[in-house]
């Protein structure tokens, strides 16, 4: 029970904190890779954005109960039982941050979520 | 070609710090120093581990190539295009490590592999616009 509870934080605070880190960084604008001297003004304008920090808030959240799962309970149970998350992700991707999934794309997270399931079963 | 790039970096800066992260919170609890559900004790212990601290720096610098890439493609597209990691991992345990890797494993490899080929195919669609960018060619 206390590692189905922690495996639910760890699925959904990740989820969450992936969709507000999304819209944090779609509000920055795209952040050019290229250019260094960028970098300070860019990270200003990140560390400023509330849902880049919501989306840390709730990341972190998701670490720390992973870590403590971790400490207990095997990486081959916890990632399998995590995987779902790149499903709920890209549900909260298409009714928070209204992204336009194709059937492609769908079946492409539902294959990743089954793989990632199969490949880390003990 | 530069979300490719990045989210190349991304993957593999992400599984060694798995691997690091992994190992130094296993060193703990062998060493018998976690009793079980005191959170700020873990992380008191984990600030004392090198081994933490490189999963963790590693584990940063996957956050930090993620947040860039999110900048401008779509979480639906980057999520499972990181995904890819996994496939990296039992590919070098299998060459590099010699390891004995079971079919099941082989099939889920497998199948992350078809699935981020389809969301690669679906290509990075930019946030809010009505154009579909054609599959990575011109990198975004």
């Amino acid at each position: 029970m206390k590692t189905a509870m922690a495996i639910a934080i760890v699925v959904f605070a990740g989820s969450a904190g992936d969709v507000s880190l999304t819209k944090g960084m779609k509000q920055v604008g795209v952040i050019s890779v290229i250019v260094p001297r960028a970098f300070a003004s860019i990270g200003k304008r990140v560390l400023t954005n509330k849902f880049f920090l919501v989306g840390v808030v709730f990341m972190a959240v998701s670490f720390f109960a992973f870590l403590a799962v971790l400490s207990w309970a095997d990486l081959s149970l916890i990632i399998p039982a995590t995987s779902i998350s790149f499903v709920v992700s890209t549900v909260g991707a298409k009714l928070i941050l209204k992204e336009r999934i194709s059937r492609l794309r769908w079946a492409g997270a539902l294959l990743v979520s089954l793989g990632v399931a199969l490949i880390s079963l003990p | 070609m530069k979300t490719a790039v990045v989210l190349s970096l991304a993957i593999v800066a992400q599984a060694a710090g798995n691997v690091y992260l992994s190992k130094g919170m296993r060193e703990m609890a062998s060493a018998g120093q976690i009793s079980g559900d005191d959170l700020p004790l873990i992380l008191l212990r984990g600030i004392e581990s090198p081994t933490i601290w490189i999963g963790t720096a590693l584990l940063l610098a996957f956050f930090l190539l993620y947040a860039a890439a999110l900048s401008w493609a779509d979480l639906s597209f980057v999520l499972p295009a990181t995904a890819f990691g996994y496939v990296v991992n039992v590919a070098c345990g299998y060459y590099f490590l010699n390891e004995a890797v079971r079919p099941a494993r082989w099939t889920g490899a497998a199948l992350i592999s078809i699935g981020v080929f389809f969301v690669a195919r679906s290509g990075p669609v930019e946030h809010g616009s009505e154009k579909v960018v054609k599959p990575d060619r011109s990198g975004q």
